[in-house]
Protein backbone atom coordinates (compact mmCIF):
# COMPACT_ATOMS: atom_id res chain seq x y z
CA UNK A 1 0.00 0.00 0.00
CA UNK A 2 3.25 2.29 -0.27
CA UNK A 3 1.88 3.97 -3.17
CA UNK A 4 -1.23 5.24 -1.39
CA UNK A 5 0.61 7.08 0.90
CA UNK A 6 2.56 9.04 -1.82
CA UNK A 7 0.37 10.35 -3.74
CA UNK A 8 -3.04 12.08 -2.68
CA UNK A 9 -6.34 10.39 -2.88
CA UNK A 10 -8.98 12.06 -4.74
CA UNK A 11 -11.30 13.08 -2.42
CA UNK A 12 -14.53 14.42 -3.66
CA UNK A 13 -16.59 17.12 -1.57
CA UNK A 14 -20.75 16.23 -2.21
CA UNK A 15 -22.33 19.35 -3.24
CA UNK A 16 -25.86 21.37 -2.22
CA UNK A 17 -26.97 20.20 -4.95
CA UNK A 18 -26.57 16.27 -4.30
CA UNK A 19 -30.21 15.18 -4.00
CA UNK A 20 -31.20 16.75 -7.80
CA UNK A 21 -28.91 13.07 -8.77
CA UNK A 22 -32.07 11.40 -9.47
CA UNK A 23 -35.74 10.96 -8.55
CA UNK A 24 -35.22 9.23 -4.95
CA UNK A 25 -33.39 12.10 -3.91
CA UNK A 26 -35.88 14.42 -5.33
CA UNK A 27 -38.84 12.73 -3.89
CA UNK A 28 -37.01 12.26 -0.35
CA UNK A 29 -36.46 16.21 -0.67
CA UNK A 30 -39.54 17.05 -1.32
CA UNK A 31 -40.90 14.79 1.76
CA UNK A 32 -38.39 16.26 4.31
CA UNK A 33 -39.47 20.38 3.05
CA UNK A 34 -43.49 18.99 4.44
CA UNK A 35 -41.92 19.88 8.03
CA UNK A 36 -41.50 23.43 6.74
CA UNK A 37 -45.29 24.28 6.25
CA UNK A 38 -46.45 21.51 9.02
CA UNK A 39 -43.84 24.56 11.21
CA UNK A 40 -44.96 27.41 9.38
CA UNK A 41 -48.81 26.39 9.82
CA UNK A 42 -48.45 25.78 13.68
CA UNK A 43 -46.69 29.05 14.00
CA UNK A 44 -49.22 31.03 11.92
CA UNK A 45 -51.77 29.19 14.00
CA UNK A 46 -50.48 30.37 17.21
CA UNK A 47 -50.36 33.57 15.92
CA UNK A 48 -54.00 33.59 15.11
CA UNK A 49 -54.51 32.26 18.53
CA UNK A 50 -52.92 34.93 19.80
CA UNK A 51 -55.37 37.34 18.03
CA UNK A 52 -57.99 36.17 20.51
CA UNK A 53 -56.12 35.99 23.27
CA UNK A 54 -54.98 40.18 22.69
CA UNK A 55 -58.31 41.11 21.28
CA UNK A 56 -61.74 39.13 20.46
CA UNK A 57 -62.84 36.03 19.49
CA UNK A 58 -64.12 37.85 16.32
CA UNK A 59 -60.49 39.08 15.57
CA UNK A 60 -59.35 35.32 15.73
CA UNK A 61 -62.63 33.99 13.37
CA UNK A 62 -61.61 36.61 11.16
CA UNK A 63 -58.08 35.99 10.74
CA UNK A 64 -59.28 32.64 9.85
CA UNK A 65 -61.25 33.73 6.90
CA UNK A 66 -58.57 35.90 5.36
CA UNK A 67 -58.08 34.90 1.95
CA UNK A 68 -54.07 35.23 2.52
CA UNK A 69 -54.59 33.07 5.31
CA UNK A 70 -56.85 30.54 3.44
CA UNK A 71 -54.80 30.27 0.85
CA UNK A 72 -51.63 29.55 2.80
CA UNK A 73 -53.45 26.55 4.69
CA UNK A 74 -55.06 24.95 1.96
CA UNK A 75 -51.02 24.62 1.16
CA UNK A 76 -50.19 23.47 4.06
CA UNK A 77 -52.82 20.90 3.59
CA UNK A 78 -51.43 19.46 0.70
CA UNK A 79 -48.05 19.13 2.26
CA UNK A 80 -49.43 17.97 5.61
CA UNK A 81 -51.20 15.33 3.69
CA UNK A 82 -47.94 14.44 1.42
CA UNK A 83 -46.20 13.93 5.09
CA UNK A 84 -49.06 11.92 6.18
CA UNK A 85 -48.70 9.37 3.48
CA UNK A 86 -45.31 8.87 3.06
CA UNK A 87 -45.32 8.57 7.11
CA UNK A 88 -47.60 5.83 6.76
CA UNK A 89 -45.43 4.15 4.05
CA UNK A 90 -42.24 4.58 6.01
CA UNK A 91 -43.88 2.93 8.70
CA UNK A 92 -45.12 0.12 7.05
CA UNK A 93 -41.39 -0.15 5.85
CA UNK A 94 -40.24 -0.40 9.31
CA UNK A 95 -42.52 -2.72 11.01
CA UNK A 96 -43.10 -5.47 8.67
CA UNK A 97 -45.54 -8.15 10.21
CA UNK A 98 -44.86 -11.21 9.46
CA UNK A 99 -48.52 -12.93 8.69
CA UNK A 100 -47.76 -17.04 7.78
CA UNK A 101 -45.02 -17.10 5.68
CA UNK A 102 -44.83 -13.69 4.04
CA UNK A 103 -44.52 -10.19 5.35
CA UNK A 104 -47.08 -7.35 4.80
CA UNK A 105 -45.83 -4.47 2.28
CA UNK A 106 -45.69 -0.87 2.92
CA UNK A 107 -48.55 0.12 0.67
CA UNK A 108 -50.54 -2.19 3.12
CA UNK A 109 -49.69 -0.02 5.76
CA UNK A 110 -49.92 2.96 4.20
CA UNK A 111 -54.00 2.26 3.04
CA UNK A 112 -54.32 0.68 6.34
CA UNK A 113 -53.27 4.22 8.49
CA UNK A 114 -55.45 6.09 5.78
CA UNK A 115 -58.19 4.73 6.74
CA UNK A 116 -57.40 5.24 10.43
CA UNK A 117 -57.27 8.93 9.16
CA UNK A 118 -60.57 8.99 8.20
CA UNK A 119 -61.72 7.43 11.55
CA UNK A 120 -60.12 10.07 13.81
CA UNK A 121 -60.60 13.10 11.60
CA UNK A 122 -64.27 11.81 11.97
CA UNK A 123 -64.19 11.10 15.63
CA UNK A 124 -62.97 14.49 15.80
CA UNK A 125 -64.95 16.40 13.92
CA UNK A 126 -67.75 14.38 15.89
CA UNK A 127 -66.48 15.32 19.24
CA UNK A 128 -65.93 18.34 18.89
CA UNK A 129 -68.17 20.29 16.84
CA UNK A 130 -71.61 17.55 16.07
CA UNK A 131 -71.98 16.81 19.84
CA UNK B 1 -4.03 1.10 19.82
CA UNK B 2 -6.61 3.66 19.44
CA UNK B 3 -8.58 3.64 22.56
CA UNK B 4 -12.57 5.15 21.86
CA UNK B 5 -15.22 6.52 23.76
CA UNK B 6 -18.28 6.40 22.65
CA UNK B 7 -21.13 7.92 24.70
CA UNK B 8 -24.79 6.90 24.17
CA UNK B 9 -26.89 10.05 23.49
CA UNK B 10 -29.94 9.95 25.83
CA UNK B 11 -31.13 13.17 25.24
CA UNK B 12 -31.42 12.91 21.51
CA UNK B 13 -32.73 9.77 22.18
CA UNK B 14 -35.91 11.21 23.74
CA UNK B 15 -35.70 14.17 21.40
CA UNK B 16 -36.26 11.72 18.90
CA UNK B 17 -38.97 9.63 20.26
CA UNK B 18 -40.93 13.04 20.82
CA UNK B 19 -40.24 13.97 16.81
CA UNK B 20 -41.43 10.57 16.16
CA UNK B 21 -44.66 11.34 18.41
CA UNK B 22 -44.90 14.50 16.34
CA UNK B 23 -44.77 12.82 13.47
CA UNK B 24 -47.99 10.61 14.24
CA UNK B 25 -49.42 13.73 15.57
CA UNK B 26 -48.87 15.90 12.34
CA UNK B 27 -50.00 12.51 10.12
CA UNK B 28 -52.67 12.03 12.15
CA UNK B 29 -54.66 14.78 13.89
CA UNK B 30 -53.06 18.19 11.85
CA UNK B 31 -55.22 17.05 8.80
CA UNK B 32 -57.80 17.46 9.96
CA UNK B 33 -57.65 20.70 12.08
CA UNK B 34 -56.44 22.64 9.01
CA UNK B 35 -59.89 21.50 7.48
CA UNK B 36 -61.72 22.61 10.17
CA UNK B 37 -60.59 26.06 10.50
CA UNK B 38 -59.22 26.98 6.87
CA UNK B 39 -62.19 24.73 4.64
CA UNK B 40 -64.57 24.16 6.28
CA UNK B 41 -65.24 27.07 8.56
CA UNK B 42 -64.07 29.80 5.85
CA UNK B 43 -66.49 27.95 3.08
CA UNK B 44 -69.29 27.19 5.47
CA UNK B 45 -68.65 23.14 4.46
CA UNK B 46 -70.18 20.21 6.37
CA UNK B 47 -69.80 20.45 9.63
CA UNK B 48 -69.72 23.91 9.36
CA UNK B 49 -72.44 24.29 6.88
CA UNK B 50 -75.08 25.44 9.54
CA UNK B 51 -75.39 27.81 12.24
CA UNK B 52 -72.78 26.46 13.93
CA UNK B 53 -68.36 28.13 14.03
CA UNK B 54 -65.56 26.66 15.05
CA UNK B 55 -66.88 26.62 18.72
CA UNK B 56 -64.75 24.05 20.01
CA UNK B 57 -62.21 26.56 20.18
CA UNK B 58 -64.29 28.67 22.49
CA UNK B 59 -62.77 28.65 26.10
CA UNK B 60 -64.13 26.44 28.26
CA UNK B 61 -64.45 23.93 25.74
CA UNK B 62 -61.33 21.26 27.34
CA UNK B 63 -61.33 18.90 24.81
CA UNK B 64 -61.02 21.33 21.66
CA UNK B 65 -58.61 23.30 23.92
CA UNK B 66 -56.61 20.29 24.25
CA UNK B 67 -57.11 18.99 21.07
CA UNK B 68 -55.61 22.44 19.82
CA UNK B 69 -52.53 22.25 22.32
CA UNK B 70 -51.41 18.23 21.52
CA UNK B 71 -51.94 18.86 17.12
CA UNK B 72 -49.97 22.29 17.15
CA UNK B 73 -47.15 21.55 19.58
CA UNK B 74 -47.16 18.29 18.53
CA UNK B 75 -46.56 19.18 14.62
CA UNK B 76 -44.43 22.55 15.79
CA UNK B 77 -42.30 20.47 17.18
CA UNK B 78 -41.80 18.20 14.60
CA UNK B 79 -41.82 20.26 11.97
CA UNK B 80 -38.96 22.49 13.57
CA UNK B 81 -36.90 19.14 14.22
CA UNK B 82 -37.13 17.56 10.88
CA UNK B 83 -36.63 20.94 8.81
CA UNK B 84 -33.26 21.23 10.96
CA UNK B 85 -31.99 18.60 9.55
CA UNK B 86 -32.92 19.27 6.37
CA UNK B 87 -31.43 22.75 6.34
CA UNK B 88 -28.18 20.12 7.12
CA UNK B 89 -28.71 18.41 4.35
CA UNK B 90 -28.33 21.45 1.55
CA UNK B 91 -25.35 23.25 2.61
CA UNK B 92 -25.96 24.43 5.87
CA UNK B 93 -24.11 21.54 8.13
CA UNK B 94 -21.21 24.02 9.61
CA UNK B 95 -24.21 25.64 11.46
CA UNK B 96 -25.67 23.10 12.89
CA UNK B 97 -25.13 24.12 16.34
CA UNK B 98 -26.42 27.32 15.44
CA UNK B 99 -29.88 26.31 13.69
CA UNK B 100 -30.47 23.84 16.73
CA UNK B 101 -30.22 26.87 19.41
CA UNK B 102 -32.99 28.89 16.99
CA UNK B 103 -34.58 25.48 16.61
CA UNK B 104 -35.37 24.39 19.80
CA UNK B 105 -35.70 28.26 21.13
CA UNK B 106 -38.90 28.80 18.65
CA UNK B 107 -40.64 25.46 19.71
CA UNK B 108 -39.86 26.31 23.24
CA UNK B 109 -41.43 29.60 23.22
CA UNK B 110 -44.50 28.13 20.59
CA UNK B 111 -45.39 25.78 22.95
CA UNK B 112 -45.09 28.02 26.22
CA UNK B 113 -47.08 30.49 24.32
CA UNK B 114 -50.05 28.10 23.43
CA UNK B 115 -50.16 26.83 26.36
CA UNK B 116 -50.65 30.18 28.37
CA UNK B 117 -53.47 31.71 26.06
CA UNK B 118 -54.94 27.91 26.40
CA UNK B 119 -54.85 27.81 29.82
CA UNK B 120 -55.61 31.96 30.61
CA UNK B 121 -58.95 31.37 28.35
CA UNK B 122 -59.93 27.85 30.36
CA UNK B 123 -59.71 29.37 33.32
CA UNK B 124 -61.26 32.70 32.61
CA UNK B 125 -63.79 30.76 30.95
CA UNK B 126 -65.32 32.50 27.87
CA UNK B 127 -64.33 35.71 26.27
CA UNK B 128 -66.47 37.23 23.72
CA UNK C 1 -20.59 -12.12 -37.12
CA UNK C 2 -21.86 -8.68 -36.45
CA UNK C 3 -21.60 -8.13 -32.70
CA UNK C 4 -23.54 -5.13 -30.03
CA UNK C 5 -20.76 -3.10 -29.41
CA UNK C 6 -20.81 -0.77 -26.54
CA UNK C 7 -19.48 2.39 -25.41
CA UNK C 8 -17.70 2.73 -21.63
CA UNK C 9 -17.37 5.64 -19.89
CA UNK C 10 -14.73 5.25 -17.14
CA UNK C 11 -13.43 7.87 -15.12
CA UNK C 12 -9.09 7.19 -15.11
CA UNK C 13 -7.24 9.21 -12.11
CA UNK C 14 -3.79 8.26 -11.64
CA UNK C 15 -2.11 10.46 -9.02
CA UNK C 16 1.11 10.04 -10.19
CA UNK C 17 0.56 11.69 -13.37
CA UNK C 18 -3.13 13.60 -13.20
CA UNK C 19 -4.04 16.15 -10.51
CA UNK C 20 -7.63 16.05 -11.60
CA UNK C 21 -9.88 12.72 -12.77
CA UNK C 22 -10.86 12.41 -16.54
CA UNK C 23 -13.37 10.46 -18.56
CA UNK C 24 -11.63 7.99 -21.17
CA UNK C 25 -14.31 6.36 -23.76
CA UNK C 26 -13.61 2.59 -24.75
CA UNK C 27 -15.58 0.79 -27.42
CA UNK C 28 -16.38 -3.33 -26.23
CA UNK C 29 -17.72 -5.18 -28.19
CA UNK C 30 -20.39 -7.68 -26.33
CA UNK C 31 -22.89 -10.38 -26.51
CA UNK C 32 -25.95 -10.72 -24.48
CA UNK C 33 -24.81 -11.94 -21.03
CA UNK C 34 -21.84 -10.24 -21.06
CA UNK C 35 -21.60 -7.79 -17.42
CA UNK C 36 -19.84 -4.49 -16.80
CA UNK C 37 -16.73 -6.07 -15.27
CA UNK C 38 -16.30 -8.51 -18.39
CA UNK C 39 -16.61 -4.96 -20.21
CA UNK C 40 -13.74 -3.89 -17.43
CA UNK C 41 -11.66 -7.22 -17.89
CA UNK C 42 -11.81 -7.02 -21.58
CA UNK C 43 -10.76 -3.35 -22.04
CA UNK C 44 -7.94 -4.13 -19.34
CA UNK C 45 -7.11 -7.40 -21.75
CA UNK C 46 -7.52 -6.06 -24.87
CA UNK C 47 -7.13 -2.32 -24.85
CA UNK C 48 -5.72 -0.33 -22.23
CA UNK C 49 -4.16 -2.58 -19.83
CA UNK C 50 -3.61 0.28 -17.16
CA UNK C 51 -7.13 0.56 -16.31
CA UNK C 52 -7.47 -0.54 -12.53
CA UNK C 53 -10.58 -1.84 -10.63
CA UNK C 54 -11.56 -4.58 -8.03
CA UNK C 55 -13.18 -7.61 -8.28
CA UNK C 56 -12.88 -11.22 -7.47
CA UNK C 57 -15.64 -13.51 -7.53
CA UNK C 58 -17.78 -12.58 -10.48
CA UNK C 59 -21.06 -13.69 -8.99
CA UNK C 60 -22.40 -11.26 -6.59
CA UNK C 61 -20.91 -12.58 -3.26
CA UNK C 62 -17.72 -11.41 -2.20
CA UNK C 63 -19.11 -7.37 -2.69
CA UNK C 64 -15.33 -6.52 -4.15
CA UNK C 65 -16.90 -4.99 -7.46
CA UNK C 66 -18.88 -1.63 -6.81
CA UNK C 67 -18.98 1.27 -9.00
CA UNK C 68 -21.41 4.04 -9.79
CA UNK C 69 -22.76 3.05 -12.73
CA UNK C 70 -24.77 5.72 -14.65
CA UNK C 71 -24.91 7.41 -11.24
CA UNK C 72 -26.39 4.27 -9.35
CA UNK C 73 -24.36 1.97 -6.78
CA UNK C 74 -24.13 -1.11 -8.12
CA UNK C 75 -22.10 -4.46 -8.79
CA UNK C 76 -20.31 -4.22 -11.75
CA UNK C 77 -20.45 -8.04 -11.72
CA UNK C 78 -24.37 -7.81 -11.68
CA UNK C 79 -24.89 -5.08 -14.42
CA UNK C 80 -26.22 -6.37 -17.38
CA UNK C 81 -24.63 -4.41 -20.99
CA UNK C 82 -28.06 -4.96 -22.83
CA UNK C 83 -29.93 -3.33 -19.90
CA UNK C 84 -28.08 -0.09 -21.60
CA UNK C 85 -28.29 -0.89 -24.73
CA UNK C 86 -27.64 1.93 -27.24
CA UNK C 87 -26.60 4.60 -24.57
CA UNK C 88 -23.58 5.44 -23.26
CA UNK C 89 -22.54 3.98 -19.81
CA UNK C 90 -20.01 5.91 -17.31
CA UNK C 91 -18.50 3.90 -14.82
CA UNK C 92 -17.27 5.64 -11.50
CA UNK C 93 -15.58 4.87 -8.59
CA UNK C 94 -18.56 4.62 -5.63
CA UNK C 95 -19.68 8.29 -4.52
CA UNK C 96 -18.42 9.33 -0.78
CA UNK C 97 -14.80 7.91 -0.90
CA UNK C 98 -11.73 9.17 -1.80
CA UNK C 99 -10.20 7.75 -5.07
CA UNK C 100 -6.94 6.04 -4.68
CA UNK C 101 -6.76 5.33 -8.68
CA UNK C 102 -8.92 4.87 -11.70
CA UNK C 103 -12.03 2.88 -9.89
CA UNK C 104 -10.26 1.68 -6.44
CA UNK C 105 -11.70 3.86 -3.64
CA UNK C 106 -10.06 3.99 0.03
CA UNK C 107 -11.85 1.32 2.59
CA UNK C 108 -10.06 2.40 5.11
CA UNK C 109 -13.03 4.03 6.90
CA UNK C 110 -15.57 1.69 6.23
CA UNK C 111 -12.89 -1.02 7.71
CA UNK C 112 -12.57 0.96 11.21
CA UNK C 113 -16.58 0.94 11.76
CA UNK C 114 -16.81 -2.62 10.61
CA UNK C 115 -14.53 -3.72 13.55
CA UNK C 116 -15.73 -0.87 15.90
CA UNK C 117 -18.96 -2.60 16.35
CA UNK C 118 -16.79 -5.67 17.40
CA UNK C 119 -19.18 -8.00 14.64
CA UNK C 120 -18.73 -11.39 17.19
CA UNK C 121 -20.56 -13.06 19.48
CA UNK C 122 -19.95 -11.47 22.86
CA UNK C 123 -20.31 -13.60 26.08
CA UNK C 124 -20.44 -12.44 29.49
CA UNK C 125 -19.17 -16.04 30.52
CA UNK C 126 -18.13 -18.63 27.77
CA UNK C 127 -19.11 -21.76 28.69
CA UNK C 128 -16.55 -24.54 27.31
CA UNK C 129 -16.98 -26.68 24.50
CA UNK C 130 -17.74 -30.10 26.20
CA UNK C 131 -21.26 -28.20 27.77
CA UNK C 132 -22.36 -28.08 23.91
CA UNK C 133 -23.26 -25.60 21.66
CA UNK C 134 -25.36 -22.81 22.10
CA UNK C 135 -28.98 -23.44 21.16
CA UNK C 136 -31.07 -21.37 18.97
CA UNK C 137 -34.91 -21.80 17.22
CA UNK C 138 -36.02 -20.84 14.23
CA UNK C 139 -37.47 -18.19 15.21
CA UNK C 140 -34.62 -16.37 16.95
CA UNK C 141 -32.70 -16.86 14.02
CA UNK C 142 -35.26 -15.03 11.98
CA UNK C 143 -34.91 -12.01 14.41
CA UNK C 144 -31.50 -11.49 12.63
CA UNK C 145 -30.84 -13.23 9.71
CA UNK C 146 -31.52 -10.87 6.91
CA UNK C 147 -29.16 -8.64 8.71
CA UNK C 148 -25.68 -11.26 8.28
CA UNK C 149 -26.64 -11.52 4.38
CA UNK C 150 -24.35 -8.30 4.25
CA UNK C 151 -21.13 -8.64 1.38
CA UNK C 152 -19.46 -5.41 2.71
CA UNK C 153 -19.82 -4.25 -0.79
CA UNK C 154 -20.21 -0.51 0.57
CA UNK C 155 -22.80 0.42 -2.18
CA UNK C 156 -25.34 1.32 0.94
CA UNK C 157 -22.75 3.80 1.66
CA UNK C 158 -21.93 5.21 -1.66
CA UNK C 159 -25.99 6.03 -1.60
CA UNK C 160 -26.09 7.51 1.53
CA UNK C 161 -25.72 11.17 1.32
CA UNK C 162 -25.71 11.70 5.15
CA UNK C 163 -22.61 9.49 5.18
CA UNK C 164 -21.10 11.95 2.18
CA UNK C 165 -22.23 14.96 4.05
CA UNK C 166 -20.35 13.61 7.20
CA UNK C 167 -17.76 10.92 7.28
CA UNK C 168 -17.92 10.53 10.94
CA UNK C 169 -21.78 8.60 10.57
CA UNK C 170 -21.54 5.19 11.59
CA UNK C 171 -23.75 3.97 8.24
CA UNK C 172 -25.87 1.65 6.92
CA UNK C 173 -23.28 -1.56 6.70
CA UNK C 174 -21.78 -0.84 10.25
CA UNK C 175 -25.90 -0.86 11.67
CA UNK C 176 -26.83 -3.52 10.31
CA UNK C 177 -24.05 -5.62 11.49
CA UNK C 178 -24.55 -3.94 14.68
CA UNK C 179 -28.04 -4.86 14.96
CA UNK C 180 -27.23 -8.43 13.91
CA UNK C 181 -25.32 -8.86 16.91
CA UNK C 182 -27.93 -7.34 19.04
CA UNK C 183 -30.46 -9.68 18.05
CA UNK C 184 -28.89 -12.74 18.40
CA UNK C 185 -30.06 -14.32 21.14
CA UNK C 186 -26.21 -15.90 21.95
CA UNK C 187 -25.09 -12.32 21.72
CA UNK C 188 -24.85 -10.83 25.27
CA UNK C 189 -23.18 -7.90 24.54
CA UNK C 190 -25.02 -4.85 24.32
CA UNK C 191 -23.65 -3.23 26.59
CA UNK C 192 -20.62 -2.85 24.41
CA UNK C 193 -22.26 -2.22 20.99
CA UNK C 194 -25.67 -0.06 22.33
CA UNK C 195 -22.98 2.34 23.06
CA UNK C 196 -21.61 3.01 19.78
CA UNK C 197 -24.70 2.30 18.04
CA UNK C 198 -26.68 5.01 19.86
CA UNK C 199 -24.13 7.69 20.29
CA UNK C 200 -25.00 10.94 18.32
CA UNK C 201 -23.03 9.86 14.91
CA UNK C 202 -24.91 6.32 15.27
CA UNK C 203 -28.01 5.96 14.14
CA UNK C 204 -29.41 9.44 14.93
CA UNK C 205 -28.08 11.69 11.98
CA UNK C 206 -29.63 9.17 9.80
CA UNK C 207 -32.83 10.95 8.20
CA UNK C 208 -34.37 7.69 6.49
CA UNK C 209 -33.44 8.58 2.81
CA UNK C 210 -33.34 5.12 2.50
CA UNK C 211 -31.74 4.90 -0.54
CA UNK C 212 -29.00 2.33 0.90
CA UNK C 213 -32.02 -0.37 1.38
CA UNK C 214 -32.69 -0.12 -2.91
CA UNK C 215 -29.06 -0.30 -4.02
CA UNK C 216 -27.87 -3.30 -1.44
CA UNK C 217 -27.52 -6.34 -3.57
CA UNK C 218 -28.55 -8.81 -1.00
CA UNK C 219 -31.75 -7.22 0.58
CA UNK C 220 -29.80 -6.89 4.09
CA UNK C 221 -32.50 -3.55 4.10
CA UNK C 222 -30.20 -1.90 6.44
CA UNK C 223 -32.71 1.17 6.47
CA UNK C 224 -34.75 -1.37 8.97
CA UNK C 225 -31.87 -2.22 11.25
CA UNK C 226 -31.42 1.47 11.74
CA UNK C 227 -34.78 2.42 12.51
CA UNK C 228 -35.21 -0.35 14.56
CA UNK C 229 -31.99 0.75 16.39
CA UNK C 230 -33.18 3.87 16.81
CA UNK C 231 -36.61 2.64 18.41
CA UNK C 232 -34.33 0.35 20.96
CA UNK C 233 -32.21 3.91 21.83
CA UNK C 234 -35.25 5.51 22.42
CA UNK C 235 -37.08 3.03 24.60
CA UNK C 236 -33.75 2.46 26.53
CA UNK C 237 -33.26 6.20 27.51
CA UNK C 238 -36.67 6.26 28.32
CA UNK C 239 -36.15 3.65 30.43
CA UNK C 240 -33.45 4.96 31.90
CA UNK C 241 -34.97 7.95 32.86
CA UNK C 242 -38.36 6.90 34.25
CA UNK C 243 -36.06 3.72 36.27
CA UNK C 244 -32.86 5.30 37.13
CA UNK C 245 -31.89 2.10 39.32
CA UNK C 246 -34.42 0.36 37.47
CA UNK C 247 -34.40 -3.13 35.95
CA UNK C 248 -33.19 -4.08 32.65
Amino acid sequence: MGDSNRYPELRRRISPGWWRANRHYAMYMVREWTSLFVALYSLVFIYGVSLWAMGSRASFLNFLRNPAIVGFSIVALVFTMYHAVTWFYLLGAISPIKIGRSKTRPWQALVLNLILLVIVSYLAIWLLVLR
Amino acid sequence: MKVETHKIARLHAILWGIFSLGGMIAAFLLPVLIYLTAIAYPFSLWPFNGTKDPSFLITGHRLGALFIFVTIAGSLYHGIFRFQSVLTEVGLLKYRRALEAIGYFIIFVGIIVLAYYLATWYLNGTIS
Amino acid sequence: MGQDIATIRVTRYRPEKDSKPYFQEYKVPYRQDMVILDALNYIKAEIDGSLTYRWSCRMGVCGSCGANIDGEPKLTCASFLHDFKGRTITVEPMTNFPVIKDLVVDMEDFMEKLVKIKPWIIREKETPPEQGEYKQSAQELERYSQFSSCINCMLCYAACPIYGLNEKFLGPAATALAYRYIEDSRDQGKDVRFPIVHEMEGVWECTLVGECSVVCPKGVDPMLAIQKAKILGATNALKSLLMPRGGR
